[in-house]
């Protein structure tokens, strides 16, 4: 994984957070290079939504909240 | 020849309605700034994407949508019924601008398309100009329009929750155990958008609509890796399947047409196996809500016309009003004979999700909010002149319909409320004489000035 993927994933294991969030925490970061870390984010099995749309990465997650 | 998502550029340029920003702009920030402008934005150098521009906001008013359809604001409904009366079936070429560079496998990768992050809780960036194209081996060829949210550098989601044809489409791959191939134009011409938007009959070519619309066919190429058809004059296309997972995948939330942030959704999964665009590609960001709905507006205000055609009632003006995100409301003004005001209502009220209806008298202008008011005013007794019609359908988007109550699967119901604005019956049209000024033809302001 990236280090900037690893960010991510230590961001959202800290607290669910909303897309945007995300993108706002790294905005120095160029758009390219941040849309391919977050496609390695969006294939791991722990991430998840909550009911307000916030990304959570929890090892524990249920299928049913996780991502397809 | 038929007019491509430039030429609309170009209208758009000359009426003065497209503001050029040439600074760099970073894909995060286009939404934002697009919003901010009176007029379409056009941005000429894109952060990181070299030899992209993005253009946004090309309809997100009557006027402009008008000025892209070659007719007057309150002629877009009238227009696009020539359009679907007479559809002309698109022509097969062998070559297209849309392909002039080429991704496929390995090489495909969403990430080189500057996909704009738009609004504050959306899951993702979106592309949301989309021309999706799907067949199925019974029904044929389909043309929708659905929103894509990134997700990887060859996956996007896809919102297929609303009942579509494309819907039915992968419903049936699914029991097959197969994908759904679909391809996706982007920066294509707004009356391939409004065919898109049509919900014309399974069996009719949502092509030959746009091509009724131009009055020429639309020219189509075929796919590189799917069997499927795209306009040759598409700024960009991606290639794929819909995966054969059924609507277990997050999307969303997404800024909707109805100007409320959506929720999450369990969606399929979209893979790209392949992207073709021009060799100076113009990515379309379609500026939500205001554009989505404009796009409505002409499929919502026929659907009017031919349902009080069909009640017949004589109409003279049509109007869904944006502050009805184009959709939910209509108000029309008509020839009225006595008790027409009500039939109107009912023809107006059974178009699709309209659940506010409003009817005039032909002497007022639907367009001026003053009149309307007026009419409204002096025209109404809300003891005989007001309908409501509980336990219609309803839209799951339309927060008073608490849908959030009925659990998973529910279906949400609507009351609809009409107003009969006209002259009631038994009130001599003289109560209504409006004031003149004296004199007013004798003398001009501009003598005295």
């Amino acid at each position: 994984m990236s280090p900037l993927a690893e960010r991510l994933v230590a961001d959202l294991r800290a607290r669910p957070r909303h897309f945007a969030e995300l993108v706002e925490a790294h905005d120095a970061v160029a758009w390219r290079d941040f849309l391919r870390a977050w496609g390695e984010v969006r294939g791991l099995p722990a991430l998840g939504r909550d009911d307000d749309g916030r990304y959570v990465y929890s090892e524990g997650a249920s299928a049913a909240c996780s991502s397809g | 020849m038929k007019q491509t998502f430039r030429d609309v550029l170009a209208v758009l340029e000359q009426a003065g309605e497209l503001r050029h920003i040439k600074k760099a702009v970073d894909p995060r920030h286009l939404s934002a700034l697009a919003a901010q402008a009176k007029e379409a934005t056009f941005f000429e150098t894109i952060e990181g994407y070299p030899g992209w521009r993005v253009a946004g906001a090309l309809v997100s008013t009557r006027k402009r949508l008008a000025l892209a359809m070659g007719c007057q604001e309150a002629d877009v409904a009238r227009r696009f019924e020539e359009g679907i009366r007479r559809p002309i079936d698109a022509r097969l070429v062998t070559t297209g601008a849309c392909q002039e560079i080429v991704q496929q496998g390995d090489d495909v990768d969403l990430t080189s398309i500057p996909i704009p992050l738009m609004h504050l809780k959306d899951g993702g960036p979106y592309i949301s100009a989309t021309m999706v194209v799907s067949k199925d081996p019974e029904y044929g060829r389909n043309v929708g329009s659905y929103r894509l949210m990134y997700r990887t550098p060859r996956e996007t989601g896809i919102d297929l929750v609303s009942p579509s044809d494309m819907r039915r489409y992968y419903q049936r791959a699914l029991d097959a155990g197969r994908p759904l191939e679909i391809a996706v134009a982007v920066g294509v011409h707004p009356y391939e958008m409004l065919a898109a938007s049509y919900k014309a009959p399974i069996d009719v070519d949502e092509y030959a609509i746009a091509g009724g619309l131009h009055g020429t066919p639309v020219e189509l190429v075929r796919c590189k890796t799917v069997d499927l058809e795209v306009p040759a004059d598409a700024e960009l296309v991606l290639e794929g399947e819909l995966l054969p997972i059924g609507w277990t995948a997050d999307e969303g939330p997404f800024g909707e047409f109805s100007h409320i942030t959506g929720d999450v959704k369990w969606n399929p999964i979209f893979r790209v196996t392949c992207v073709t665009h021009r060799r100076d590609p113009i990515f379309y960001m379609l500026q939500m809500p205001w554009e989505n709905d404009w796009l409505a507006a002409p499929v919502i205000e026929a659907a009017g016309l031919q349902a009080l055609r069909i009640a017949s009632v004589e109409p003279v003006a049509i109007r869904a009003p944006i502050g009805g995100c184009c959709y939910w409301t209509l108000v029309a003004s008509i020839k009225k004979r006595p008790g027409e005001g009500k039939n109107a209502l009912l023809a107006l009220l059974s178009v699709a999700e309209v659940k506010l209806a409003i009817v005039t008298d032909d002497d007022i202008d639907i367009y001026n909010p003053d009149e309307l008011d007026w009419a409204m005013t002096f025209r109404v007794q809300a003891d005989h002149d007001v309908l409501i019609i509980p336990g219609a359908r309803g839209k799951h988007i339309d927060p008073s319909v608490r849908a959030w109550s009925l659990g998973k699967g529910g279906l949400p119901t609507t009351a609809k409320l009409g107003i009969d604005a006209t002259i009631p019956e038994g009130v001599p049209k003289e109560q209504y004489e409006r004031i003149r000024y004296f004199a007013k033809d004798a003398v001009r302001l501009e003598d005295y000035l």
